[in-house]
């Protein structure tokens, strides 16, 4: 079953023509080592950065078939033509924005999940609908890559964006408070509750505070149909720009 | 009681309403040029001429990438608000750590910014390419972001726009390029346009026989800068800037309506109530859109709504802000050579040898006027109007070319005179005559575009030509204390108050300086 989806995800991409689930599997025999699984980098350079996401594909094709003088990167002379435009068009395709991807997923099915049994809309605004200790996902479909938002949805803890560790402080009176930390040092911290009411504290007041390496959000594990729905999120989207 | 203070959730704190917006600055500052009226006047006392010597650094707050700041942070409910080229960040006040940060992404135009605005629970800023955008005051997150003008057809902007009962109003830059200004009111909800007034009126409406043939969509008189509002009168004040090209009027004969003005809108309908020009058919760019500074005063003897301006022609006006009529004015610069004075309606005689011509023509004040952007403040309790003023001339050539919109052309330019550098100064005015009651000099590189605060406990806050924050005796003038930047300040300094502690902050090239009175350790 999710090989089908996989599947139907590849033949929907813009390119066709070039397979980047062929190019994710090479990828991950020769690439992956350095550069990291999910392209994050590692002992070479992260392929999610800005400046990896201005790349061309011939330009990213170009490297791969010559490597970098005078970094680790080797050249790869022998390497098929067909499969450096794969592993080039998997690497583009982990920048590129999730709103310019064709997606499996039902969006439809994923705005009634994201407003209703799925509660993501507790904790997660749209332009202005929603709750508040979450990220705003107004836009982002237009600044994540599909990569980052699946592994999002899947893994919510894997990768925390600052200001959204779970916080839970103790205060004078003994009372506990709970949100997130939106910002911290050893002499302030900020924490936002779920009631979205923010609260300015210097930490020599507080009998205790925790800030967890996790994340409040639970794990998603399907979440396709999500996915199709947050990828269209964009507050400027393409067609207006 | 402090501790509890501190403790204290935010959300309890009720929304910012227009009135929040008009009895402020005072332990918050709620609109760029602090209160309706442009006074940049806080009830704040704490810092006294006494103790102003121990003012000390309190935090230091760093937006990464920013290379010219020129906002005038908002502050409310223990969180100051910041803004940037299309961006905008969030901090606790006490101590500058960042809560949140907004890019607006996928916007485009690079123009500064320079500040937002604040009501009920949103705050708002314009993106350089002019879309209104409102969030959420305490998280960040969007509620809309909507364009109210095209960027396509040459539109910016780098207004703080003005919150008032009904609207959102803003404005748009231009008059420099060719575009049509105009004013607008856009919903606080939804951003949804309620209404827009034109600058440059359309063919056949009143004033369009200002300006011969010359098309209105390429007419400037933009509005780039925050209007003032009187909540009682509802009336809008919004200030106009130059018609283009800049520098070569002979395409457009006639007073170029409404360029250089001050328009006075009906706040629910944008419809002119009356309007007051400053430089009939401006050639040198003299854009009046410095602040527009409101008082009620006994003025000749009987009680009047007053509207002054110091304006970049170099007069100090004041009119009647009920009906429109000039009252008085009077030059606050040394430097002025281009008339020969005003008539009893306010209209300005040109010396003709003042009008630019191809082979260059010295004209004073310069093109950056005796006065811009920079706000000016005013304190009731002395009565006394407080303006940074540049004197210095200028060599301004013109040129017949055909004008071309977006394409950088001016009508040719100006450009100093190097055995005659600009020289800025704190000028103190009396605010019912215009004449000066002290000065204070600020050598320096003559780059700078910082403003002033007024508090009252007597201080002014300035920024000076030489990197350096000032404070000064509001009634003589006598500096009190000074700390260096160590840049050039392109913006004006706020101040407020977080649980007994008033601060001062001012934006600085890519930094926000905080400071306040020493207080011992643990204190603060």
């Amino acid at each position: 079953m999710r090989r089908l989806w996989l599947l139907a995800l590849v033949i929907g991409l813009a390119h066709a023509q070039t397979s980047i689930e062929a190019g994710r599997e090479l990828y991950m025999g020769a690439c992956s080592g350095c550069h990291g699984a999910t392209g994050e980098g590692s002992q070479g350079p992260s392929l999610l950065s800005g400046r990896a996401g201005r790349l061309s594909h011939q330009a990213i094709s170009t490297i791969i078939r010559k490597g970098v003088t005078g970094s680790s990167m080797p050249d790869f002379p022998l390497l098929p033509t067909a499969s450096v435009a794969n592993i080039a068009a998997f690497v583009r395709s982990l920048t590129s924005p999730a709103i310019s991807a064709q997606l499996p997923g039902d969006p439809e099915s994923g705005r009634t999940l994201f407003f209703g049994d799925g509660k993501c809309s507790t904790c997660h605004m749209l332009l202005g609908q929603g709750g508040h200790p979450g990220p705003d996902l107004s836009n982002i479909g237009a600044e994540r890559s599909v990569h980052q938002l699946r592994e999002s949805l899947r893994k919510p803890s894997a990768r925390i964006e600052h200001g959204y560790r779970s916080a839970t402080a103790v205060l004078p009176d003994g009372s506990t408070l709970r949100g997130v930390a939106r910002n911290y040092n050893n002499y302030s911290v900020q924490i936002l509750d779920a009631t979205g009411r923010l609260h300015l504290l210097e930490r020599r007041y507080l009998k205790s505070l925790e800030i967890a390496d996790s994340s409040m959000m639970p794990p998603v594990a399907n979440p396709e149909d999500l996915l199709a729905f947050l990828a269209k999120q964009s507050t400027r989207p393409p067609t207006q720009q | 009681m402090k501790l509890l203070l501190l403790l204290l959730p935010l959300a309890c704190a009720a929304q910012v309403t227009p009135a929040a917006i008009g009895n402020s600055p005072n332990a918050d500052w709620l609109t760029y040029n602090g209160d309706y009226a442009s006074t940049r006047h806080s009830s704040l006392h704490q810092i006294t001429p006494d103790n102003a010597k121990d003012l000390v650094a309190k935090w230091v707050y760093r937006l990464d990438g920013a290379k010219r700041l020129q906002v005038s942070p908002i502050v409310h409910d223990g969180l100051m608000y910041i803004s940037n080229t299309n961006e905008m960040v969030a901090l606790d006040a006490r101590n500058g750590r960042q809560i949140w940060h907004y890019r607006a992404k996928g916007a485009e135009g690079a123009r500064v910014n320079r500040g937002l605005a604040i009501l009920g629970d949103k705050v708002y800023f314009a993106t350089a390419d002019c879309h209104l955008i409102a969030l959420n005051r305490r998280t960040g997150s969007l509620i809309f972001d909507v364009p109210y003008a095209s960027f396509a057809n040459g539109y910016t902007t780098s207004i703080a726009p003005l919150a008032i009962k009904n609207g959102i109003l803003v404005g748009v830059a231009g008059g420099g390029s060719g575009q049509r200004g105009f004013v607008a009111s856009l919903h606080p909800d939804t951003g949804k346009e309620t209404w827009r007034f034109w600058t440059v009126p359309g063919k056949g409406e009143p004033g369009s026989d200002t300006w011969g043939n010359f098309p209105a969509e390429m007419g400037g008189a933009p509005t780039w800068t925050t209007g003032s509002y009187d909540p009682a009168l509802n009336i809008v004040y919004w200030p106009t800037g130059n018609p283009w090209p800049d520098f070569y009027g002979g395409r457009r004969p006639g007073d170029n309506l409404y360029s250089d003005c001050v328009l006075a809108l009906d706040a629910d309908t944008g419809k002119l109530k009356w309007h007051f020009q400053f430089t009939p058919h401006d050639v040198w760019d003299w854009d009046a859109n410095e602040s527009l500074v409101l008082l009620d005063s006994t003025y000749r003897g009987k009680p009047r709504k007053l509207l002054v301006q110091a304006n970049r022609n170099g007069f100090y006006y004041i009119l009647d802000r009920v009906t429109g009529e000039f009252l008085h004015a009077q030059p606050f610069v040394s430097k002025l050579d281009w008339t020969t004075g005003l008539d009893d309606k306010g209209r300005p005689k040109v010396i003709p040898e003042k009008i630019p011509n191809p082979a260059g023509t010295k004209v004073c004040p310069s093109v950056r006027g005796a006065s811009n952007w920079m706000s000016p403040a005013y304190n009731p309790a002395t009565g006394l109007f407080y303006v940074v003023t540049l004197e210095q001339c200028d060599i301004i050539v013109a040129s017949a070319k055909e004008p071309v919109p977006a394409s950088g052309f001016r009508g040719t330019g100006n450009e100093g005179i190097p055995t005659e550098p600009g020289k800025f100064y704190l000028r103190a005015l009396d605010v019912l005559t215009g004449k000066k009651k002290w000065e204070y000099p600020m050598p320096g590189p003559g780059v700078m575009w910082a403003g002033t605060v007024s508090t009252a406990g007597g201080v002014i806050f300035s920024g000076d030509d030489d990197g350096n924050l000032v404070a000064l005796d509001a009634k003589t003038g006598k500096d009190l204390w000074h700390f260096s930047m160590g840049r050039s300040l392109f913006a004006s300094p706020v101040t407020y108050m977080i649980d007994g502690q008033q601060y001062v902050s001012i934006a600085a090239e890519s930094d926000i300086f905080t400071f306040g009175l020493f207080s011992p350790a643990g204190a603060n």
